[in-house]
């Protein structure tokens, strides 16, 4: 039932990000000139990369959940051996990934401020910084929770299905976070 | 779950054809296709797409639902659907803590250091709520 609950919370959170995504695309379609200019500024590879960044921790993730599903919290091998890594070595792993991409979005940020596009410069500037931004909490949000997740396998002795169903509805929110910064990434740097 | 899934698969045959009619008229009407109406009715299909799609697996994974059986009567849905918190004080102060975090944008910012560290403790109290104590 939880995560039954947590696909029809994220469906209005796709609704969240349809409304940020028509922001963007109806000042595009009005000023194309500002567009053309400002786009330019953008660290196309740099982006790419710190892409590349969240799409393996969603992978990372998922093999986390996968142990979770076999009701295995923890390694039962040595620390280098990842066949028998756990859910929480998996999901340190995530949180590590997801620590990154924020911070590679917190130096992009920096550089483009260095270029003179803030927040408040022009339509294309804050329709970047809300799209991203926004993408960006959801990212911390996603990285608050997997250290509840994994504060969580450490409270009882027997880990039980309400342990696996958390990290389960966890990895949902992930993966769909991972999805939309797919469709940001596609908009906001390939299709410009 | 059968009825139920199929009512929000429908959402996917009726929303993406409107998407493409309205994409297709606006951009007969004003010469380029209105953005927001195109982006929001696309994406309202693959929202009713997601809970059709994950509601048909979850109730391929469980038996068969009264709600599918035309004879089927409501007190036979009854059951164990899961654990629900009979009650919890916890989500007031993590309401009142987003308040503040919120008043602190619009006043000051140690007003919202303020609400952060309240938000993380009632976080923290929320999430583990049911995992300590006699829960352990």
């Amino acid at each position: 039932m939880a995560a039954v609950g947590t696909i029809v919370w994220l469906s209005s959170e796709l609704m969240f990000f349809a409304g940020l995504f028509s922001i963007y695309f109806t000042l595009r379609a009005t000023r194309p000139d500002v567009w053309a200019e400002e786009t330019a500024k953008l660290n196309v590879p740099f982006a790419t990369i710190n892409t590349l960044i969240l799409v393996i921790s969603s992978v990372w993730c998922q093999l986390g959940v996968f142990k979770a599903e076999q009701g295995i919290p923890s390694r039962t091998g040595k620390l280098f051996d990842l066949k028998r890594w756990g859910m929480r070595e998996w999901y340190v792993l995530t949180y590590l990934f997801g620590g990154v991409f924020v911070a590679g979005q917190v130096l992009e940020y920096a550089e483009l401020t260095h270029e003179n596009v803030a927040l408040n410069t022009d339509a294309y500037s804050s329709a970047f910084y809300m799209t991203t931004g926004f993408h960006g909490i959801h990212v911390i949000g996603g990285l608050v929770a997997f250290l509840l997740i994994i504060g969580r396998s450490f409270t009882t002795r027997q880990y039980t299905h309400r342990h696996a169903t958390g990290a389960i509805v966890t990895s949902y929110y992930w993966h769909f976070v991972d999805v939309v910064w797919i469709a940001l990434f596609a908009t906001i740097y390939i299709l410009k | 779950m059968k009825v139920s899934s199929g009512l929000f698969l429908a959402g996917v045959i009726a929303f993406t054809p409107v998407a493409i009619i309205y994409g297709f008229w606006s951009n007969a009407v004003d010469g380029r296709p209105e953005p927001v109406g195109v982006v929001c009715l696309a994406l309202l299909a693959v929202m009713s797409g997601m809970i059709g799609v994950y509601i048909r697996a979850t109730g391929k994974r469980l038996d068969v639902s009264p709600s599918d059986v035309p004879d089927g009567d409501i007190d036979q849905a009854a059951g164990d659907y899961g654990f629900f918190s009979p009650y919890s004080w916890w989500p007031l102060p993590l309401g009142l803590a987003a308040l503040m975090l919120f008043l602190g944008l619009a006043i000051g910012w140690w007003v919202f250091v303020v609400g952060a560290i309240f938000g993380i403790v009632a976080l923290v109290g929320w999430a583990f709520e049911y995992f300590t104590g006699d829960f352990a």
